[in-house]
């Protein structure tokens, strides 16, 4: 059903926030989001290096570990990293709680596992012949790691924008953790567009949820697009 | 110069050598031929410093390459260059794989100014890959995709990675087993290019035909062990060992 | 160039420890500092909380983050020492706060009262009347559905005092336990009907937004006083975390019930209608509002 002008108007004329809002709230939303699966790549994609080629005890347990851990009720993480940066709890020194630098600290719980388990999946499927090619052509093993990373680049670029996609959508654990602060000359804090999304819900005010929910999917669509247009890039330089 | 001594080793409590010994001399292209799963590429693999054998020495030069330091081993590993029997080109274009082994023994800072050059659009190479592309005679593709190269210059291809940071040993494992003759033809021009230029080459294969064409000398390995090594003619026409004539004329069933 | 960015890198540092010391000297301590808040999703969702803050942030250059959590959480946060100052309107639960020893100098801040809403065809027929523990029995004998809060907020606490009061004490299916906001709340009655027990400020804010009707009145427009919202506001205890802001709590304490906190309280208006009523401040102080209510000076 296309909005005529007069409902048009009315939307905007209803709309009760400024642009400033709006424009705290997805700062805040992307800082967090962003920093919270660039820290996580910079672990999982060692540790997927590092599973994906040793065949040791335990393995099995370790990916099935990953694996649970993709699906972790957010609401959950944000339950034990509230109570580890509380006051209270062991991590109460860094004075954290409802800070968005505790928002990334469970973001970053959460995405480490999806990041984990899909580099993992991909970096796998390296073969080891071309592997081996590297070594043979004097690479260390770092370098080795390296070409391991650039053979598996599609399946990494995958994991991030999934671990991505499962931070920036979530609720539970930021709402928890961050307390969804918005300062009274509507700055937000630690509102994200997914706790405003619920606020408004909350208070009835499907519309406006509607629209921030708009956002939301646009800017996820935005950082797919510009991953995937980078991956195309690739053989741009040759 | 690059000499196993006395090797053995196996795996998982089968032995795939007992006391066997080789030897790579610049300048000469020694064959090793044998029936398939025999060892040929465990042996080129032990030359090529993958890991050390569980007895017997591997020298380079004389140096037991595993009593020294991994940064010493290192740099003798990277005066070896070597070609599998699949091409196992990276997923990227001709010259970033040609240039490869360049890339890596340069150090961190150019390794990332070649980067940020690549990602600008500026081209400037050593031209060392060009000239090992030259040698297999596919310089005119060095832009292209390697995964849009047939089988055969895929192999090239590889074989000019091996050769473009100028090793002194090369190490070929059944190089053109999936070939057909005219790119077989090629690589075995450029192996005798390498060995004109007083590189060391090691290849393994089971078409004798190819050992009479490009090697100086035959290594037979058969059951476990070398059994006989020396010059090509000499050993496809007056082999000491009854076994290794009967491998010759293809009655031995493995 | 690495020179020319090390040396702004060092001229931008020492700009910064400068200014700091300077702060020092001549500003206030408090200036820069940040006060948390924790208070109900019913006193933020009505706007209030902005109007207040800011005045406040400006006066004394500080920071006020209000975090909205349900009642339970938000005096428990208060308990865990994550948040400095505590504004809620359930005093057994305010009470129980300050007997634990978490929280010291409460003030009774404002009221508002509750409402019985519900949808336009009031099944219960409870409409127009003024006796709520008689609307409750009806429903409850009718049967009509009863969307509760669920959650152990000041509201649920009111609402379970008038069953009790009511009498009545078998629920039925047609009690729902929403266990959520009382946005969410309003928005289930309005979608699959039919009463629930709210707070006047949040049906005023959401007026625009819902189609239900005010059945039983609560005492500021007449009607029975067993549906007044007083709300309270308490200090966390330094006593018991020494790292809470209570200097700052105690002047955010103070403006609030000071002259031009309750000013602020008294105009602030939604759709035209007076939300809150001020009761801090009066000639004749009410000195029960600072202990347990059955506190004895020899407990």
């Amino acid at each position: 059903m296309p909005l005529d002008q007069a409902t048009h108007l009315a939307l905007l004329a209803e709309f009760p926030f400024e642009w400033n809002y709006i424009r705290s709230i997805v700062r805040v939303s992307l800082y967090v989001s962003l920093v919270a699966v660039t820290l996580s790549t910079l672990c999982s994609l060692p540790v997927a290096l590092l599973i994906g080629f040793k065949q040791f005890r335990g393995k099995a347990l370790v990916t099935s570990i990953i694996n649970t851990g993709m699906g972790f009720p957010s609401v959950v993480v944000g339950l034990v990293v509230l109570f580890a940066l509380s006051n209270e709890g062991p991590l109460g020194s860094f004075d954290l709680v409802f800070t968005p630098e505790a928002m990334i600290i469970s973001q970053f719980v959460l995405a480490t596992p999806v990041i984990t388990g899909v580099s993992l999946a991909a970096v796998s499927s390296v073969e080891q012949n071309v592997r081996d090619a590297a070594y043979a052509m004097g690479g260390t093993r770092f370098d080795v790691a390296l070409v391991t990373i650039k053979e598996a680049r599609y399946g990494i670029a995958t994991a991030l924008l999934a671990g991505f996609g499962r931070a920036i959508s979530e609720v539970g654990s930021v709402l928890i953790v961050g307390g969804n602060i918005a300062g009274a000359d509507g700055e937000s804090y630690t509102r994200t567009l997914t706790t405003a999304i619920q606020l408004e819900a909350r208070q009835g005010r499907f519309e406006t949820a509607m629209i921030l929910g708009a956002i939301l999917v646009v800017l996820v669509l935005l950082v797919n697009a510009i991953v995937v247009r980078l991956g195309s890039d690739d053989g741009g330089y040759r | 110069m690059l000499t196993a001594s006395d090797i053995y080793h196996g795996y998982d409590g089968e032995p795939v050598f007992e006391n066997v010994s080789l030897s790579v001399t610049p300048g000469e292209v020694v064959a090793i031929i044998g029936p398939s799963g025999v060892g040929k590429s465990t042996l080129l693999r032990l030359l090529a410093l993958f890991d050390a054998p569980d007895r017997g020495a591997v020298e380079y030069d004389g140096t037991d390459v595993w009593t020294v330091s991994e940064r010493r081993r290192l740099e003798l590993r990277r005066r070896i260059g070597m070609v599998f029997q699949e091409a196992s080109l990276f997923d990227a274009s001709v010259r970033r794989n040609a240039e490869y082994g360049l890339r890596v023994r340069e150090s961190w800072t150019d390794r990332l100014r070649r980067e940020f050059a690549d990602l600008v659009g500026q081209r400037n190479g050593t031209g060392a890959e060009i000239e090992a592309l030259e040698t297999v005679g596919l310089r005119e593709k060095v832009d292209q995709d390697a995964a849009s190269l047939s089988g055969g210059e895929a192999q090239r291809v590889a074989f000019a990675r091996a050769l473009a940071y100028d090793p002194d040993v090369l190490l070929l494992d059944e190089p053109t087993s999936d070939l057909d003759p005219r790119n077989t033809a090629l690589i075995e021009d450029a192996v005798l290019k390498a060995r004109d230029r007083e590189i060391g080459v090691a290849i393994a294969t089971h078409d004798m035909h190819q050992a009479e064409r490009v090697a100086d000398r035959v290594a037979v390995l058969l059951e476990n062990d070398i059994i006989e090594v020396g010059p090509t003619e000499g050993v496809f026409e007056s082999p000491t060992d009854d076994r290794t004539r009967k491998f010759i004329d293809g009655e031995l069933i493995y | 160039m690495l020179a020319g960015v090390g040396g702004s890198a060092t001229i931008g540092l020492a700009g910064c420890l400068s200014s700091d010391e300077d702060a020092g000297d001549d500003d206030p301590e408090i200036s820069g500092e940040t006060l948390t808040l924790t208070t109900t999703t019913s006193t933020y969702d009505t706007g209030l909380l902005d109007e207040l803050n800011a005045p406040f942030e400006d006066r004394y250059g500080v920071t006020v983050d209000t975090v909205f959590q349900g009642t339970g959480a938000a005096l428990e946060t208060g308990r865990s020492g994550d948040s400095d100052v505590v504004m809620v309107h359930a005093r057994s639960l305010e009470d129980e706060f300050m007997e634990d020893g978490y929280g010291v100098n409460r003030r009774d801040l404002m009221f508002n009262d509750f409402v019985v809403v519900g949808t336009s065809d009031d099944p219960a027929g409870i409409g127009g009347g003024d006796d709520v523990e008689e609307a409750f029995v009806a429903i409850a004998e009718e049967g009509a559905t009863f969307v509760s809060r669920g959650d152990e907020s000041g509201t649920h606490t009111k609402e379970l005092e008038l069953w009790e009061a009511a009498g009545v004490d078998e629920f039925g299916e047609w009690y729902r336990e929403a266990g959520q906001g009382m946005g969410e709340v309003i928005t289930q009655v309005d979608q699959t009907g039919d009463y629930t027990l709210a707070d006047r400020g949040t049906v005023l804010s959401m007026q625009s937004e819902i189609d239900l009707e005010i059945h039983v009145e609560g005492p500021i427009e007449g009607g029975t006083e067993l549906l007044a919202n007083p709300y309270g506001i308490v200090a966390v205890n330094p006593g018991v975390h020494d790292d809470v802001e209570y200097d700052l709590a105690m002047a955010y304490i103070g403006y609030l019930t000071g002259p031009e906190g309750q000013e602020i309280i008294e105009e602030y208006t939604v759709e035209d209608e007076q939300l809150f009523f001020p009761e801090a401040i009066s000639e004749e102080p009410n000195f029960q509002q600072y202990v347990p209510e059955d506190w004895e000076p020899d407990d």
